[in-house]
Formats: structure tokens, C-alpha cells, sequence
């Protein structure tokens, strides 16, 4: 039997995160904590320019993705429209 | 118990230091990056492809428990745990772990739900390595702790209902008992979520009086693993032994002293 594929879950960073948006995920967060299963994490980015001892750019990364049941609680959540779940 | 395992000099010997720094600036990196050319992300699905499962899975296996020269900290080689009931803990705590000893913010309940909650309790050389990162720090900026107040936070935690945890990184040397809650807790979510023994069980398991249960539930809610279920024609609670990671918490509900750990190993079905 194939393994089942699992749901897409992906962030803008442009809207959220390191891509030059105006949000930093430290300070909202809502989607973290939206999530039963907890399929989100937030990360310091691998960005050079980060201090090693005290980063500051962070953005959110869907991992978990299997446990994910498509519930949108993560979209709907998000202020600035920056998640979208296929 | 272990005593080498909690000492200075070991960490001298194996040069802790320095791999603890490289482990700990990047931490919420670790499930990102790529581990053998594959990284966690979707390793759900990863893990159900026949082949390629095996084989992650042993290599996955065999890096949690490295005890090789060259560990990379990046990739959390030699980094596992086993739950403790709260008297463990606090013997720990109280005899046996390096000093310094801080609390500082839970990593991963920061990483999965953006949370900063003062919980984690570190020791000797790991400690020095945290106190250099702003973000572990708690912001009254009181963090370090003696070993009488260090057994008070670890009951708090206990009583809440998050499970004591010690850990090994790298291994063999111990320097952190951590407050867990599932599935938040990394090590728990590989273990749990992913069948990896990145943190092994309690040495007991719970037992439940059926004489002395008045059926209350009230040890139900506290079970981050539900062990624990009522049983209406029994008018009692039971364990599921399989689901039970011992770690005691259930107790503290309990207001008819009906539960007790007994060892793990008087059940030889029982996976650590
Ligand atoms: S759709 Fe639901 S389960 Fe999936 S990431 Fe969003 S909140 Fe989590
Ligand atoms: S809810 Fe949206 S804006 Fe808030 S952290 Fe999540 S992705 Fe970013
Ligand atoms: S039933 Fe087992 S795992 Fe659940 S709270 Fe009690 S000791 Fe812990």
C-alpha cells in the first residue's frame, strides 16, 4: 500500500516571518497555539547575519505535516492571511 | 543511581562544553535542518516508505544513541531522556546534579506554541552554556537556583501535571530534568508520534487499588498519555499498562491514595 500523502500547510513569508513582513511570529503566535496537534514550529532562521547567541529573525515551519487534519484552525486564525493549508 | 553521570569532571572529559554550546544557540533549528540528507519536515511520511523507513529509523536510532568521539550537535546526536517519577527527581536534584543549577524557558513549548514558561532545570556545565542565551533566559532574570529550591519548582511542575524528565547530552552525562507535556516535548513527539526511542520510559509503571478507587476520575485529566480511563460497569479507573509511561503525575489527583508505581519489570511484556 502507498503511504497516504500528506496535507500541504505553507507559510508566507512575505506576510509573516523574514521575507520583509511587517509581523515577527514571536510576537503573534496564534497559529501555535490554533493547532491540537501542534504541527507548527517557530524557528530562528539560518539567515548569516544572525547573531549565534541572540537571534532575531524567525519564522514559522509546518513539520509534523502527517498529523495534520486539514482543520484550517490555523488559517482562520492568522491576522494577516499568511498560511494556506492544501 | 549513577553518580559519574552528573559530575564536572566527566563533562571535562568529554569536552560537554562546547558541543552543549553548538546544541543549544541553534535548538529550535534541530528539526529543521536536514539529518542525512533528509530532514524532520513530513518525516511522518518518510517513515512509512518501506524501505527508506527502516533504514531512517536505524540511522535515526543509532544517532540518539551515539556514544562515538565525534558527535555532531547540530543533529542532536546522544540527546535522550527517560521519564522520572518526582521522587527520582528530587534525589536527583537534591544529591546528585552539577551546580549551578537554573530554570530557565522550556524550548520546546517556546518552539510549538510561542509560549515562555520558566520549567526546565539545568545542570553544571549546561547551565554556563544557557546563561550566554537571552532567549532561555526568564525575565525577572532569576534563574539560578539551590538544590532546596530546585526540589520546590520540580513538585510545582509535577503537581501541575507536567512530567518529570532527565536527559542524557551526550551521553552518558546527565544534566537536565525537564517538566514535559505531550506532545510539545520534541522527545516525546519522536517517541510518540514517530515510534523513535528518543526518550524511554519510567522505570515503574502505575497501579490503581481497585478496592480503594472510589471512581472519582479525577486521575483521568492528568494523564498526558491516556493511560488512564474510566470503566462504568466497574465503577473504576484502569491503566492501560501499554500507554503508561510511569511517570507518577496521576498520583496527585488522587484523593483515596489508590495509586502506587510498582517496577516497570514485573511486567515483562512492557516496553521501556
Ligand atoms: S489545518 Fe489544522 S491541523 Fe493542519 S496545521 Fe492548520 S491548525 Fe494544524
Ligand atoms: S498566525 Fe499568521 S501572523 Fe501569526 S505567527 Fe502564525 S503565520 Fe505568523
Ligand atoms: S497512568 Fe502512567 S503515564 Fe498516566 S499519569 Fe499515571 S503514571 Fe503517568
Amino acid at each position: 500500500m502507498m503511504p497516504k500523502k500528506s496535507p500541504k500547510v505553507i507559510v508566507d513569508y512575505s506576510k509573516c516571518g523574514d521575507g520583509g513582513s511587517k509581523v515577527d511570529p514571536r510576537d503573534c503566535g496564534k497559529c501555535l497555539r490554533a493547532c491540537d496537534p501542534a504541527i507548527l514550529l517557530m524557528h530562528e532562521t539560518m539567515d548569516i547575519r544572525q547573531d549565534p547567541y541572540d537571534p532575531q529573525i524567525w519564522r514559522i515551519t509546518a513539520v509534523w505535516l502527517n498529523l495534520c487534519t486539514r482543520c484550517m484552525k490555523c488559517v482562520q486564525v492568522c491576522p494577516v492571511g499568511a498560511i494556506a493549508v492544501t | 543511581m549513577n553518580a559519574k553521570n552528573y559530575s564536572n569532571e566527566l563533562a571535562k572529559e568529554m569536552n560537554i562544553a562546547e558541543y552543549e554550546t553548538e546544541q543549544w544557540r541553534a535548538f529550535e533549528q534541530v528539526y529543521i535542518r536536514k539529518i542525512m540528507g533528509i530532514s524532520s519536515i513530513d518525516v511522518g511520511y518518510k517513515l512509512q516508505l518501506p524501505i527508506i523507513g527502516r533504514v531512517l529509523r536505524w540511522n535515526a536510532e543509532k544517532m540518539i544513541h551515539s556514544e562515538s568521539k565525534n558527535r555532531n550537535a547540530v543533529r542532536a546526536d546522544g540527546h535522550f531522556g527517560q521519564v522520572i517519577p518526582l521522587e527520582d527527581a528530587k534525589i536527583i536534584l537534591g544529591n546528585l546534579a552539577a551546580e549551578p543549577i537554573i530554570e530557565n524557558y522550556c524550548m520546546c513549548r517556546w518552539m510549538q506554541r510561542g509560549v515562555k514558561e520558566a520549567c526546565c532545570i539545568n545542570f553544571g556545565v549546561l547551565s554556563g552554556v544557557i546563561e550566554k542565551l537571552p532567549r532561555f533566559i526568564p525575565k525577572n532574570n532569576v534563574y539560578r537556583l539551590d538544590r532546596d529550591e530546585a526540589i520546590k519548582r520540580i513538585e510545582q511542575h509535577n503537581r501541575k501535571g507536567y512530567v518529570a524528565s532527565v536527559w542524557f547530552q551526550p551521553v552518558p552525562y546527565i544534566n537536565a530534568i525537564c517538566s514535559c507535556e505531550n506532545p510539545e516535548c520534541g522527545g516525546l513527539r519522536l517517541r510518540q508520534d514517530f515510534g523513535l526511542n528518543s526518550v524511554y520510559k519510567a522505570e515503574y509503571v502505575a497501579a490503581i487499588d481497585p478496592d480503594k478507587c472510589q471512581g472519582c476520575k479525577s486521575c483521568v485529566s492528568m494523564c498526558q498519555f491516556s493511560a488512564l480511563r474510566y470503566i462504568p460497569s466497574q465503577e473504576r479507573v484502569m491503566v492501560d499498562l501499554r500507554k503508561c509511561f510511569g511517570c507518577g503525575v496521576c498520583r496527585h489527583a488522587c484523593k483515596n491514595d489508590s495509586i502506587q508505581m510498582v517496577p516497570r519489570e514485573q511486567f515483562p511484556g512492557l516496553q521501556y
